[in-house]
């Protein structure tokens, strides 16, 4: 078992309708390919986590790279992991509709984001956590 | 029959036919396309100048003369406006009309034979291709004053490696007059040291018909050389071999020392950087670690790889981790310094104390942080083991002050007492033998010197306890924390809890050794009487009295005692009274009366109360 870190930037702004084509058809890949882990999205600004078989997720890592939706693709980890550090995969972005999302399985707004799961190790979860501030900007709670 | 059958064939020729008999040239036969082609009214007989159709005067003057000089003629293309039969829309269309003389047999004029051949489409070909010629004659004046006015060299090369051109850029950069040689100067131009390279290459891209890029240095008009990029692409005259190179050459010499001192720099630095035993390394805004200098791998024996862009959290000791995780996300959210004391593993498991250390640059290529981690195991292991030493020397260095202190105030009473009854024995007793009289001054010169003693021992004691005490600023806190860490085996052996509440009034403006003895006498007081049957809980409070003086507060949980009410008040004695209370505890009096001491020599005052089971209390009240 593996997990990939990766952040980029957005060719241009995904809109509402982009990112909820995304989270389904990711949803629904990731799920067949037992692909879990979490993208979190804001404003062009993009990191992603993915968790799976070495076999799966490289191969899915190289496609999702050349997406041409995205660019500067900076991978931060490849590695093994000794256990999933999350259930299923999900995605946590500032729709510009709050209303039609709300429901959506698999999506979070940004302030909803689970802790970083403790089953990472503290240098991962520092990864996680940096990437999400790099992402969504600083945390309320980070700014004492 | 024959005669009918090419009648018919005339007829139906898709080139038009018409034949114009004697000298007023009248219509004779016409065939289809012909009449299509004069508008259809063409009456036999008549003759043309009556019927023009289409045909203008100048066409009927040289069919004229044709008639009269019997020379045949072609006009080309020549344009005739026709009326389309469907649209009416008249269109200009292209003829060659070739004008045939008619003659009987004896070579006598009969009139004209003229066919018409409708060359429209060639001629609208030759046309367009007009167009276009002009066209490209102005796109090639456009190109030639952009190439001439670039800042670059144009030129243009064959496949043998001459030149077949080159913009005037040439000449005004290497001063050459405009006679000179291109193929034979220009290689001369080029810097010794790079010629052989810069022929080669263009040789082998040639070979290959391949375009190339490289750097040279060209001499200038002024002599000095100066880097020049050379770039070509092959023109394919697909598919055959390219024919001809096209390039440009441009000077890159600033742009070029530039790069080279920023790369020169940037080799130093990291040059720098990797010769330094401390591990150092820069992170991105984002905070991600991206270079880790060669010391980090021998220290870690871990490859920057291994290590990834947060790896160095995973170097530090387990229980450190995540609180220093947590500060550089802090650090890194709010561009605040990261500073840090932690012990950090070394490759063969050892963990070392490390300075951690990193701050923030915003320059023009953006916002990059650059660290560092200095061992201080050795600084920090030393100032543990002095700390320590410390502590003892002044303990022991406290104790035999206090010893001799006590003992020459306790040295006082029996003295006192000795000379009174040895000045009752020398006033009641007989002495027979005079040298008895010398041995009488003898011991009561004695007495005098042993008081005499006792009082500069006395005197010695106080005088250096104050010159050992300058004041300053003191933080409570700090100085009760250093007290805490020389008894941490006493606390550790009772498990005692120990509050510092300081807030009302961190700061005291006293001797720091004397404050430090304050403390330290009354927490091992606190820890030596602590109740056998529940943990101790020692609350040291810091405030401010109702007159705004300093106010502290030891509080414990321990045996306290019994005190009687006037005791109380005077602190002294209750202290005597303390000691004779518990005799199963050892130098308890001599350290409290220390404290006592130190306090009345500032001025101040030590209250104490207490209730036997429950506990004790000792205000102390730092300035009166
Ligand atoms: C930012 C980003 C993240 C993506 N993440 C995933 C993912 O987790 N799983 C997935 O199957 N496709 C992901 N994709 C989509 C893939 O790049 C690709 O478009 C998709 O798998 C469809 O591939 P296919 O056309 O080969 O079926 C992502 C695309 C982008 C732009």
């Amino acid at each position: 078992m593996n997990h990939i870190v990766y952040m980029s930037r957005a060719v241009r702004p995904l809109s509402d309708q982009d990112l909820k084509e995304l989270l389904d058809q990711c949803r629904r890949d990731n799920a067949l390919h037992e692909v879990t882990g979490i993208l979190f999205y804001s404003h062009g600004h993009i990191a992603q986590l993915i968790e799976g078989e070495p076999s799966i997720i490289d191969p899915l890592y190289e496609k999702i790279a050349a997406d041409g939706r995205h660019s500067h693709v900076m991978q931060l980890a490849n590695k093994p992991i000794s256990a999933r550090s999350f259930s299923d995969w999900s995605m946590a972005f500032h729709p510009l509709e709050a209303e039609g999302f709300k429901t959506l399985e698999g999506f979070f707004l940004p302030h909803q984001v689970p802790q970083t799961p403790e089953t990472l190790t503290i240098a991962d979860a520092l990864i996680v956590d940096l990437v999400r501030q790099a992402v969504f900007g600083p945390q309320q709670d980070t700014l004492v | 029959m024959r005669e009918q059958q090419l009648q018919t064939i005339l007829q139906h020729m898709p080139a038009g036919i018409v034949t114009l008999l004697g000298p007023e040239l009248r219509y004779g036969f016409v065939n289809e396309a012909m009449q299509a082609l004069l508008g259809g009214h063409t009456p036999e007989g008549e003759p043309l100048a009556a019927h023009p159709g289409p045909l203008t005067a100048d066409i009927r003057e040289v069919m004229g003369q044709v008639y009269e000089s019997g020379v045949s003629y072609v006009a080309k293309a020549f344009p005739l406006p026709l009326t389309e039969p469907e649209t009416g829309q008249v269109v200009p269309r292209y003829f060659d009309l070739a004008l045939e003389p008619l003659h009987d047999d004896h070579d006598q004029s009969l009139g004209l034979l003229v066919f018409a051949v409708d060359v429209t489409a060639q001629e609208e070909a030759r046309q367009r291709a007009h167009t276009l010629s002009l066209e490209t004659r102005r796109l090639d004046a456009r190109l030639r004053v952009l190439t001439e006015t670039a800042p670059q060299i144009t030129f243009t090369m064959d496949a043998a490696g001459r030149y077949e051109y080159v913009s005037p850029q040439w000449y005004y950069f290497t001063g050459q007059p405009p006679t000179a040689d291109l193929n034979a100067i220009w290689p001369l131009l080029i810097h010794p040291d790079d010629r052989l390279r810069v022929l080669y290459q263009s040789e082998v891209a040639r070979t290959n018909g391949v375009g190339w890029t490289y750097e040279y240095r060209l001499r200038r008009h002024d002599g000095q050389y100066r880097w020049v990029l050379s770039r070509a692409l092959p023109e394919l005259h697909a598919p055959d071999k390219p024919v001809f190179w096209h390039g440009a050459v441009t000077e890159v010499h600033d742009q070029r020392e530039l790069a080279e001192a920023l790369r020169r720099g940037e080799e130093e630095l990291r040059f720098l950087a990797d010769s330094i035993p401390q591990l150092i390394w820069t992170a991105s805004a984002a905070g991600f670690i991206d270079y880790y200098n060669q010391h980090t791998a021998e220290y870690s024996g871990l490859s920057p790889k291994e290590l990834g862009p947060t790896g160095w959290v995973s170097l530090l000791e387990p229980a450190e981790q995540a609180l220093a995780a947590r500060r550089w996300v802090q650090s890194v959210a709010t561009g605040q310094e990261y500073e840090g004391l932690c012990q950090m593993r070394r490759h063969d498991g050892q963990y070392r104390w490390h300075i951690i250390r990193a701050r923030q640059l915003a320059d023009a290529r953006g916002l990059r942080w650059f660290g560092a981690c200095t061992d201080v195991d050795d600084q920090y292991r030393l100032r543990q083991v002095l700390q320590t030493q410390y502590d003892e020397l002044a303990r022991t260095n406290r104790d035999l002050d206090t010893f001799v202190y006590t003992a020459s105030h306790d040295l006082k009473q029996p003295l006192f007492n000795l000379r009174g009854l040895f000045d009752e024995l020398r006033r009641t007793a007989t002495f027979t033998d005079p040298e008895q009289g010398d041995l009488l001054q003898m011991v009561d010169q004695a007495l005098g010197q042993l008081d005499g003693t006792l009082h500069e021992l006395a005197a010695t004691v106080q005088q250096q306890r104050e010159l050992a005490a300058p004041t300053e600023q003191l933080d409570l806190r700090s100085v009760a924390e250093e007290v805490l860490l020389g008894l941490r085996a006493q606390v550790e052996e009772v498990q005692a809890t120990i509050e510092l509440d300081m807030g009302a009034a961190p700061t005291l403006l006293y001797g720091r050794a004397n404050l430090r003895s304050v403390l330290h006498n009354l927490i091992s007081n606190a820890l030596k009487f602590a109740h056998p049957e529940r943990a101790p809980l020692i609350v040291l409070r810091s405030s401010l009295s109702d007159s705004g003086q300093p106010l502290l507060t030891v509080q414990d949980n321990g045996l306290g005692m019994s005190l009687d009410t006037e005791i109380a008040a005077e602190a002294v004695p209750a202290l005597h009274t303390f000691e004779r209370q518990h005799p199963h505890v050892a130098g308890a009096g001599v350290g409290l009366y220390l404290v006592q001491r130190i306090i009345d020599s500032r001025g101040g005052h030590l209250v104490v109360n207490s209730t036997v089971g429950e506990g004790t209390t000792f205000s102390v009240q730092w300035f009166e």
